[in-house]
């Protein structure tokens, strides 16, 4: 099998570093990347399933842009959509009415939506559910879960980390997912001053186990926050349309009163949307949050194209079917080589970690055998499926897996 | 406070080199082959610790019982922190015999640490003495970090992130290493030399590339991309761990 070489990657990585800080920054930075050697920095080329870094090496892509692209890379209807409605109109001086047919196909959809409000990237709506729900109740502090990401916002950074400041995380209390004597705790001393829970609808967080809502854990949480009048925000910028059209909390059979959505709503083109009940809609309307690009109408479209595509192909049945053959097949694989895979999360965005290393270095190793073998893997974060991907693709990487196990026995032992 | 984390970092991530130092360094090794002492350096309502000097080793205990042979007396943090820039002696409270062993054969041991850790403009600075300014350079950061989790602000407000696991710092090929192990709540212990089983590694490819760190000469961005630092294991630890580092600067220059 050809391991691959990323010399063009690594030339344009210094280029980049002379003009970019930090080069590549954020969720795309190198840090995580260990072996950073086996991961590619830059592509140019990306189809279906498949990205092409500038090396042209080929790899079947199991991040799918960090979870936009889930229809797979130029899903031709989808651009089609965006290509007639930006040939007729994309920034404009005024609203375009795809916004309107959008909200209102979300609203149909959407259980819990009965209005919605567009915007770019997930923080976007995030931010936007939190003014919500100050403005709504009239209070301050936000409970979020501890690992739980909701964008780079200050206050949603970790504490003490650079351009922070203490001040940020004053109306923020993070407890641990799935713990609902910590949220009576904080309920019973502060609960007057408590405007909203946030949390993901299932806890994702990087470096650990994924972790699915206990039985009748967010029931709960909606009771006892309603009961103490505030408001609950499911933040589904990472797994919406991923788990249930309706949004991931019908998949797990709870109402919240605001969901965030991202990534997978417009397959790659750049849209965030927050839905909310009727009872916050007038709050929502006496927020003032906007930016320049959000009315860009280009995206509407997109997702209009993206989002029937999904629900008519049943989309999130798809990816839990591959996810399952997936990560069903890997942890039959790993076995056979001595290894215990622990697969976490829902099957269409599986966190994967190999059992037998508590620091992840093997784990680290295994995933950059496959990514230079060309089943793009990172140790640190959850993975995504497509609709794109195929049966054959995990036949594929399953085979390169195979071939990683052997490599990493090699430099580790059993 | 911060005086205090001043002296604290002065005592426990600076003076604490004397353990290391004699083997790196022959002159010290030398100078304390024969010295049969013990040192308590204590800070009035405050820290203290230990160099117990013997069989040709120093032995360095933080916040230790057992009685030394002398002790040094600093009213207050900064007293001690003016010492360390030569600007005032401690208080003998015991070992006055010892006065003359204080002013001559420890004063030259501090000189060597010095002489490796604030190397004057005309010091020559061949590969042996890089070799010594890097390991100590190394273990002054990292001894650090367990007292900025303790006091200084930012880094009270990063310490409850870390998870309990150990932080390893190498050098490759040969070494130094110096690591630090985190309790997962709130607290650290830092120490010279490799871990047993580190859960996250910062390894650095050679000399030069962990020199060019210290001297502040290196993008460490790039440096991460290009391989020559090279990132393990559980990264949050090193994430949280340089974001300390980067306070260092703010009290020991
Ligand atoms: C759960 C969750 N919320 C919010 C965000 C922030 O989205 P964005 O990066 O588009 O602002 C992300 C991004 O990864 C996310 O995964």
């Amino acid at each position: 099998m050809n391991i691959y070489q990323y010399d063009k990657s690594k030339e344009w990585f210094q280029r980049a570093v002379k003009v970019i800080p930090c080069g590549v920054y954020g969720h795309f930075s190198p840090a995580p990347y260990a072996p950073v050697e086996a991961y590619p920095f830059f592509s140019d080329k990306a189809e279906g399933a498949r990205f092409w870094d500038v090396d042209g090496n080929e790899f079947i892509d199991y991040m799918c842009a960090y979870g936009p692209m889930v229809l797979g890379y130029h899903h031709p209807e989808v651009e089609a959509a965006f290509q007639k409605q930006i040939s007729i109109s994309d920034a404009n001086t005024v609203a375009s009415p795809r916004m309107v047919e959008l909200a209102e196909f979300l609203c149909e959809m959407i259980p819990v939506a009965d209005w919605a409000f567009f915007a770019r990237n997930g923080a976007d709506v995030t931010n936007m559910a939190v003014m919500v729900a100050r403005a709504a109740t009239g209070r301050d502090k936000i409970i979020a879960i501890k690992g739980g990401y909701h964008g780079t916002s200050p206050w949603m950074q970790a504490p003490g980390h650079h351009g922070t400041i203490a001040d940020d995380h004053d109306h923020l209390f993070r407890i641990p997912w799935n713990d609902l004597e910590a949220l009576d705790r904080i309920l019973a001393e502060h609960g007057s001053q408590i405007a909203a829970f946030m949390a993901s609808p299932f806890h994702h967080p990087i470096f650990e186990d994924n972790a699915l809502p206990a039985d009748g854990y967010w029931q709960q949480v909606v009771d006892k926050m309603h009961e103490n009048g505030s408001v609950v925000i499911v933040d589904d910028v990472r797994a919406g349309f991923r788990l249930h059209m309706g949004g991931s909390n019908e998949h797990y059979g709870f109402k919240p009163d605001m969901i965030a959505f991202s990534k997978a709503i417009a397959n790659g083109h750049a849209l965030s949307a927050l839905v909310g009940t009727d009872d916050l809609k007038v709050d929502a309307a006496k927020v003032f949050h906007t930016g320049s690009f959000w009315y860009c109408a280009g995206s509407f479209a997109a997702a209009l194209a993206c989002l029937n595509i999904l629900k008519a192909e049943d989309g999130p049945a798809r990816m839990r079917m591959l996810g399952e053959k997936l990560t069903g097949g890997l942890r039959d694989l790993a076995s056979s080589h001595g290894y215990t895979m622990i697969v976490s999360g829902e099957p269409a965005l599986p966190y994967l970690r190999l059992a037998d290393d508590e620091t992840l270095m093997l784990q680290q190793a295994w995933c950059g055998e496959c990514t230079r073998r060309g089943a793009f893997f990172t140790s640190h974060h959850n993975w995504f499926l497509s609709t794109a991907h195929t049966e054959d693709d995990i036949e594929k990487t399953l085979q390169i897996a195979d071939e990683a196990f052997k490599a990493v026995k090699k430099q580790f032992g059993s | 406070m911060i005086d205090q984390l001043k002296s604290r970092l002065n005592l426990k991530a600076v003076l604490r080199n004397l353990e290391v130092l004699p083997a790196l360094d022959p002159v010290s090794a030398e100078l304390i082959s024969d010295w049969n002492i013990s040192l308590r350096f204590s800070v009035w309502r405050d820290t203290q610790v230990v160099l117990d000097f013997h069989d040709g080793r120093c032995v360095f205990h933080s916040d230790s019982k057992e009685s030394t042979s002398v002790n040094l007396f600093f009213s207050s943090p900064a007293h001690l922190n003016n010492m360390f820039e030569n600007q005032a002696s401690p208080l003998p409270l015991k070992g006055f015999t010892k006065l003359g062993f204080l002013k001559k054969e420890f004063s030259q041991l501090i000189g060597r640490l010095e002489y490796f850790l604030k190397p004057a403009a005309e010091t020559v600075q061949d590969e042996a003495f890089k070799k010594v300014n890097l390991a100590l350079s190394l273990n002054t950061a990292v001894f650090a970090i367990p007292e900025l989790m303790k006091l200084d602000p930012v880094s009270r407000r990063i310490a409850p992130q870390f998870s309990a696991g150990s932080l390893q710092f190498s050098v490759d090929p040969d070494g130094p290493h110096a690591h630090i192990i985190f309790d997962g709540q709130s607290r650290a212990v830092a120490f010279p030399g490799p871990a047993v089983n580190p859960t996250a590694m910062t390894v650095f490819k050679n000399s030069e590339v962990a020199q060019a760190l210290v001297a502040g000469t290196l993008d460490s961005f790039a440096a991460v991309a290009t391989a020559d630092i090279q990132l393990r294991g559980m990264i949050p630890l090193i994430d949280h761990s340089n974001v300390i580092l980067d306070r260092l600067p703010l009290y020991l220059q």
